[in-house]
């Protein structure tokens, strides 16, 4: 590569316009001798060959990888196996105190002594006629109140009709 | 995946996994800390993994992203501990020349490390990886135009100080 090709290089390298194959044709250039003016820029070339030689420290680093990899495999899932079973106690136990808290409650509401109150049959048939007559004449009441709305209505239905007979005149 | 398949694909890759979280934390040990995190993550996961198509990229991304939580975590950015690791390819060059280079090697670095967080990043994986532009957009989740523009900025930047270092040499 002669100086005038090296420039066009470089400058296609600073606009970012050089390949990666072009880029490594630079860094190989810059391994040889170099122009006074150039030698920062060679620099810069060795600096990035330099770096790619740099490798983890510590020799055993693969082996304490392995290592963490082996405690890791079991230790994960039986983390997560007791975190299920966990979980689907206390979705039980949810339950569980639910269903007694409500059967509880359920017990208060409705005491069994309600269920019997009378012990002689003739006597509740009296107590259920007497009930059945106060809600019958209850209906009654209701009617004949219910009979002075239909008069209305009719009355209402006539004056709709004379209205009716008046706009045909 | 398997055992195997994790020796032979995934652990590979450590050390461009290593540079680049380095890169980010300016910490060894934090670095290798995080290129752990990075293959127990994949390892704890590795029943999805059927989808991930470059293997590679996608570490990567995971590197950046446990790299990113950690800078986040401590609220600062160390680039004090950054070592002397730079072994010169350069045969023949007397015990002042080497000094020399040496020198300018730490100016380089501290000046990349001084480069916005992203300009950082996609100058990292282009000039030092050698990833194709499509392969940085995948690792950095940005846009191609995103990529290029950071990579554009970063390049500038680096120039414009190697000029001044050029003119203060001479």
């Amino acid at each position: 590569m002669d100086s005038k090709q090296l420039e066009q290089l470089l400058e296609k390298y600073w606009n970012c316009e050089t390949s990666l194959e072009e880029e490594k044709q630079l860094r190989e250039h810059f391994r040889g001798e170099v122009p006074e003016n150039l030698k920062e820029t060679a620099d810069l070339f060795r600096y990035f060959e330099t770096q790619q030689s740099q490798a983890v420290v510590g020799s055993d680093f693969d082996a304490v990888v392995r290592k963490k990899i082996k405690q890791q495999q079991p230790k994960g899932k039986s983390v997560s196996m007791i975190f299920n079973f966990a979980r689907i106690a206390a979705g039980l136990l949810v339950v569980v105190t639910a269903t007694y808290f409500v059967r509880q409650e359920v017990r208060k509401a409705y005491p069994p002594e309600i269920v019997d109150t009378y012990s002689d049959p003739k006597l509740a048939l009296e107590e259920t006629k007497k009930a059945l007559m106060m809600i019958s004449k209850s209906f009654n009441k209701a009617q004949k109140e219910a009979g002075k709305i239909k008069a209305f209505n009719e009355a209402e239905e006539k004056l709709q009709k004379q209205g009716k007979t008046e706009e045909m005149i | 995946m398997n055992l195997e398949m994790f020796e032979t694909l995934v652990l590979p890759t450590k050390n461009k996994l290593y540079r680049f979280a380095f890169r980010l934390l300016g910490s060894s040990e934090e670095a290798q800390d995080v290129v752990q995190d990075v293959f127990i993550k994949l390892w704890n996961g590795r029943d999805q993994l059927a989808e991930v198509q470059n293997m590679e990229a996608w570490c990567m991304r995971i590197t950046k992203n446990l790299s990113l939580d950690r800078i986040r975590a401590r609220q600062r950015r160390s680039t004090d501990s950054i070592n002397d690791a730079f072994e010169i390819r350069h045969e023949g060059l007397t015990p002042h020349e080497r000094t020399e280079i040496h020198e300018n090697m730490q100016q380089i670095n501290q000046m990349i490390a001084a480069l916005p967080e992203k300009q950082r990043q996609v100058i990292h994986l282009r000039d030092i990886e050698g990833y194709s532009y499509n392969e940085i957009c995948e690792i950095l989740e940005l846009d191609m135009n995103q990529v290029k523009v950071n990579l554009f900025r970063a390049r500038s930047a680096v120039r414009e100080k190697l000029v001044k270092m050029n003119a203060y040499g001479l």
